[in-house]
């Protein structure tokens, strides 16, 4: 008897609790997600470094790669610097294959990076073409938006293939 | 250089200031500060922030047809360099500035001309009905010139003999 009614108090207990715990949640959810879209929104982007994963936007064959060494920069690479890659998917039919390590440029960066007239550029996403030792790319098409702060870099030949200049 | 329009709030964003996102179907948003920044971030409609350009414009608040606005366009084609055509641009900015600037307060002006008067009519009856808050009716009664010219103060002899020995 006692333990039946424990049992039922528990039950009464739980969803009141379940309840209040529910518009609880919801405000906590509430403010949570305002609390953190607004952490969200002032999200720090930084350097591209080991472990990165980032797009590839030829059509080289590789669609992820993971970045395992920024060549250049001890925090790590930023837009227009080359890194050194292990390619982490990849469609079918490509000339790269997973698991393949591959040279990239970083043609778009979330990270803001400085123009010479003072203005700063930041892209929408982690974006990166693979090219060779020499710094040919590999593939034959480049996709989205490119700096053109590759010119300075000597990487013409993506501005060639690139289908927009930022 | 170039002197580019804030996306968000449509001020001048000058070199060595601000932010240019580039999206990724190329299209370039150019921000003159973070705080315009921070609200496209926040996915807010320019058109919907008060103390937008585009807002006032839309709702009316600015000047949003002139031919002062024809002389700004963007013209993509550069042009070879000028001594003449340089000064007489400079010159004639300064003066077309002065001229939109004058039409654009003078828009705003007429726009609140309409409550100002409302709000002086509105001014003027609350004065005449309450004078006896500001002056006592026997002040007014024994001294006309402090009247307003408008207001009738039918003061009868016995009213004041009554009121005298009051104040004693």
């Amino acid at each position: 008897m006692a333990v039946t009614f424990a049992s039922r108090c528990s039950r009464v207990g739980r969803s009141l609790m379940g309840g209040l715990g529910n518009n609880l949640s919801n405000l906590r959810s509430t403010s949570s997600e305002i609390t953190c879209s607004s952490f969200l929104s002032q999200q720090q982007r930084t350097f591209i470094q080991m472990r990165t994963v980032l797009k590839v936007v030829d059509n080289s064959g590789a669609k992820k790669v993971m970045c395992i060494q920024a060549l250049k920069g001890k925090k790590g690479a930023r837009l227009g610097d080359t890194i050194i890659a292990s390619v982490k998917e990849a469609m079918p039919n490509g000339k790269v294959k997973k698991g393949k390590v591959v040279y990239g440029v970083v043609v778009r960066a979330a990270m803001q990076r400085g123009r010479c007239d003072g203005s700063e550029v930041k892209f929408d996403d982690n974006a990166v073409v693979l090219v060779e030792k020499q710094g040919q790319p590999i593939g034959t098409r480049v996709f989205g938006p490119v700096p053109h702060e590759l010119r300075q870099k000597k990487h013409v030949k993506i501005l060639t293939l690139a289908e927009h200049i930022a | 250089m170039r002197l580019e329009k804030c996306w968000f709030c449509s001020s001048t964003v000058y070199p060595g200031h601000g932010i240019q996102f580039v999206r990724n179907d190329a299209k370039i948003f150019h921000f003159c500060r973070s705080k315009c920044h921070k609200n496209f971030k926040m996915k807010r409609n320019p058109r919907k922030v008060k103390w937008t350009k585009a807002y006032r414009r839309l709702h009316g608040k600015d000047m949003t047809q002139d031919s002062t606005f024809e002389f700004e366009r963007k013209r993509n084609r550069p042009e070879r360099y000028d001594r003449n055509l340089a000064e007489n641009t400079l010159k004639a900015i300064k003066k077309i500035d002065k001229i939109r600037s004058d039409r654009a307060s003078d828009h705003i002006k007429n726009r609140l001309k309409t409550g100002k008067v409302q709000r002086q009519k509105e001014a003027r009856k609350q004065l005449e009905l309450g004078i006896h808050l500001v002056k006592a009716p026997l002040a007014l009664a024994q001294d006309s010139s402090l009247c307003l010219p408008k207001i009738k103060v039918n003061v009868s002899q016995a009213q004041t003999e009554e009121n005298q020995p009051m104040e004693d």
